[in-house]
């Protein structure tokens, strides 16, 4: 069932806005439509069998990195960040996944679902249906940036969530040791994973923007994904040149590592507002290019 | 939306118009910090001084960047692989770095300075000095002796004020501020122009520029220049230019910075499980910190000799000339001579240079020159070649 269907659907007849004037006063407040339409780009994302596969990756590499560091310790210094520290307090097993997963796998997984946002409706021709009923074009962009960013924050705390499951169950909880050396306890210690999981999962969004205007240029969802990889992996090696170090502050992925910053004495909260804030631009720029776009777009798909 | 139903090409020029107001917002944040007029009386050098050394700092926290053009090569020794990013201690010789720094009266200070996903600290409280290295979970633990720690509250400042290296201090105690500002000026006065700049903005906060032009001239060093906080009279900025570029080769400067006491918990260290734990020997103070660096010991390399004064002093130190098996032997000793075999290594790929006082090979960078001559010996200086080749001569 697409969001065509749904769109056409009866109950999903007050989409059209423009004779709202006319309506007579029982029908539904505009705010509760626009859930529906959400909800049902949602019901979409998540109940695809690719989606559930994808996200079910994702929660491997949190497992993976529990059972090998209980068949064997790593020493402090060596592999990647995080790591060592697992043995001590199962939440860094949350930790240490977010950064091997932020570097390609959560921005696959996100560039995946915005890529095919509005070139996966082209492409299997649903997009014709879509606008056919009357929703605004503008509309139905906002709905899938919505759901982009739901999913992208879904997807991140769900390799949290298995990460700090798993590490809880195999190395137990307790105080944990900050980047300063200071120690915090279990409840604080949770709330800053949970912000920092929250802090990439919109910085992940931001690139579903890129992807979600890509996918405006196409019809060829995997390109579109293909594209926001790409410019993912891009911005990760320019990220590497000291040469252009005057770029780097710019660029959409140099501020991710910035999450570590929550586990300081006292939290540096600089780098993680400066990250936030390029988000929000990357988001609100390339959202507006997909509407400039979208808007006058010949949908023949 | 009409405007946009008649020409549709015109919707790009939204996203367009947002993406350049938020780059150019963004730019013109600091642009205008950086030209704002700061609207200080005027002061001179000596006056700046002596407000310096009069400052009465009861604490302050901040954000420090700090960094480093110095137009090196990266050498491929250990130490020197750290790096923007890097929260090694010894990686501060190259790149851009954030440190965090705290200071609440001279015997409670910290500095941490930030890695990716990393941290190392330097915290002072009372006699305890602490270095903590997260990456890999060490803390290392001095004690100052009693004596010491009376020394240390005389430069104290330093340790937080990373900028006080720069500026020359009086070696004779002075009687009173003033006479030392005299003393200290009339110091550099043959070998430095000392001027007072205009004002400067540096974190929010107005500033004076203290200027320092070296007259030798062999220095690669064109100016330093010091901006000293317009209220608190502490510095919170020094650059170093080169004479061949224009951004500054060095610069460590407050990005942010809080003049309130920061909070006694600040200083606290204790180190968590699972740390492996030094006791350090007694040591030199805060500064000299990192146990990893790999120091030339007294007795394998003949001691650093001076040549010259000033700003044109060019160091020269001998190397041991390690046998190639040194550097595959596991000898406890192994380790300086693989280091300075990977240094001579390095140095037959530089350009090859001679004169009357032999021949070597020169790394010549921006800031800095370094020669080492055939004969193990390694000459440094922030001078131009020619002013290394001089002090050889002259050795």
């Amino acid at each position: 069932m697409s969001a065509a269907e749904l769109a056409t659907s009866p109950a999903a007849r007050p989409l059209r806005h423009r004779p709202l004037r006319h309506r007579p006063l029982r029908h539904r407040p505009l705010r509760h439509v626009s859930t529906r339409f959400l909800r049902s780009e949602l019901r979409l994302i998540f109940g695809r069998r690719r989606n559930q596969a994808g996200l079910g990756v994702l929660a491997v590499v949190p497992l993976i990195l529990a059972i090998t560091v209980t068949v064997s310790t790593p020493r402090p210094g060596h592999g990647p960040d995080f790591l060592a520290s697992i043995t001590s307090n199962g939440l860094f097993v949350a930790l240490s996944s977010l950064s091997i997963e932020l570097t390609l796998f959560l921005p696959l997984a996100v560039g995946t679902i915005a890529g095919d946002s509005i070139a996966g409706e082209a492409n299997i021709g649903t997009l014709r249906y879509l606008l056919a009923v009357p929703v605004h074009r503008t509309r139905l962009l906002a709905v899938k940036f919505a759901a982009i960013t739901i999913f992208s924050l879904v997807a991140t705390l769900w390799v949290s969530l298995v990460g700090v499951a798993a590490g809880l169950a195999l190395f137990g909880g307790g105080e944990m040791t900050m980047l300063s050396g200071g120690q915090i306890g279990m409840g604080p210690a949770v709330l800053r994973v949970v912000m920092a999981t929250v802090y990439l999962g919109l910085c992940f969004a931001s690139l579903g923007a890129i992807g979600l205007f890509i996918s405006t240029l196409t019809e060829q969802p995997i390109g579109a994904t293909i594209a926001v990889v790409i410019l993912n992996v891009m911005s990760f090696i320019l990220d590497s040149i000291p040469q252009l170090s005057w770029l780097h502050e710019w660029l959409p992925t140099h501020w991710w590592m910035a999450f570590g910053d929550f586990f300081r004495d006292p939290v540096a909260w600089d780098g993680l507002i400066r990250g936030l804030l390029t988000a929000a631009g990357y988001a609100l720029v390339f959202w507006l290019a997909a509407w400039a776009r979208f808007s006058d777009k010949d949908v023949t798909g | 939306m009409s405007i946009f139903e008649r020409n549709p090409a015109l919707r790009w020029a939204v996203p367009a118009v947002t993406a350049v107001a938020l780059v150019g917002g963004g730019s013109a944040i600091r642009g205008v910090q950086a030209i704002a007029d700061a609207g200080l009386p005027a002061r001179t050098a000596a006056q700046l001084l002596v407000d310096v050394q009069q400052a009465n700092l009861d604490g302050l926290s901040g954000t420090v960047v700090q960094r480093s053009d110095l137009g090196l090569p990266d050498l491929p020794i250990a130490g020197a692989a750290g790096g923007t990013g890097s929260s090694d201690l010894t990686s501060l010789v190259s790149g851009s770095h954030t440190m965090r720094i705290w200071f609440a009266g001279p015997d409670k200070a910290r500095m941490a300075l930030l890695g990716t996903l990393g941290e190392s600290d330097v915290i002072r409280n009372g006699q305890d000095v602490w270095v903590w290295a997260s990456k890999g979970k060490t803390a290392t633990h001095y004690v100052l002796p009693a004596h010491d720690a009376e020394d240390k509250s005389a430069t104290g400042k330093s340790g937080t004020s990373p900028d006080q290296s720069a500026v020359p201090t009086p070696t004779d105690l002075p009687t009173s501020p003033q006479d030392a500002a005299e003393k200290a000026l009339a110091a550099i006065t043959p070998s430095t122009e000392v001027t007072t700049s205009g004002t400067a903005t540096v974190a929010g906060r107005s500033a004076y520029e203290l200027v320092l032009k070296p007259k030798e001239a062999t220095s690669l060093v064109a100016q330093v220049r010091v901006a000293i906080d317009g209220t608190e009279h502490v510095p919170l900025r020094v650059q170093v230019f080169a004479k061949s570029v224009a951004d500054p080769v060095f610069e460590v400067a407050f990005s942010a910075v809080d003049f309130s006491r920061p909070d006694a918990a600040q200083f606290a260290f204790n180190p968590p499980p699972g740390t492996t734990v030094v006791e350090g020997k007694a040591m030199a103070g805060p500064g000299a910190t990192d146990p990893t660096v790999n120091a030339p010991q007294p007795g394998s390399a003949g001691m650093p000799t001076v040549i010259g004064k000033g700003w044109g002093s060019v160091l020269v130190a001998k190397l041991p000339v390690p046998d190639a098996s040194a550097a595959t032997s596991g000898s406890t000793s192994a380790t300086n001579d693989k280091t300075i075999a990977q240094l001579m290594k390095f140095a037959t790929l530089l350009p090859k240079v001679s004169g009357s006082w032999g021949s070597g090979h020169l790394m010549a960078g921006t800031a800095f020159s370094a020669l080492l001559t055939d004969d193990g010996r390694i000459v440094v200086g922030a001078v131009t070649p020619e002013g290394l080749y001089a002090a050889l001569a002259a050795s």
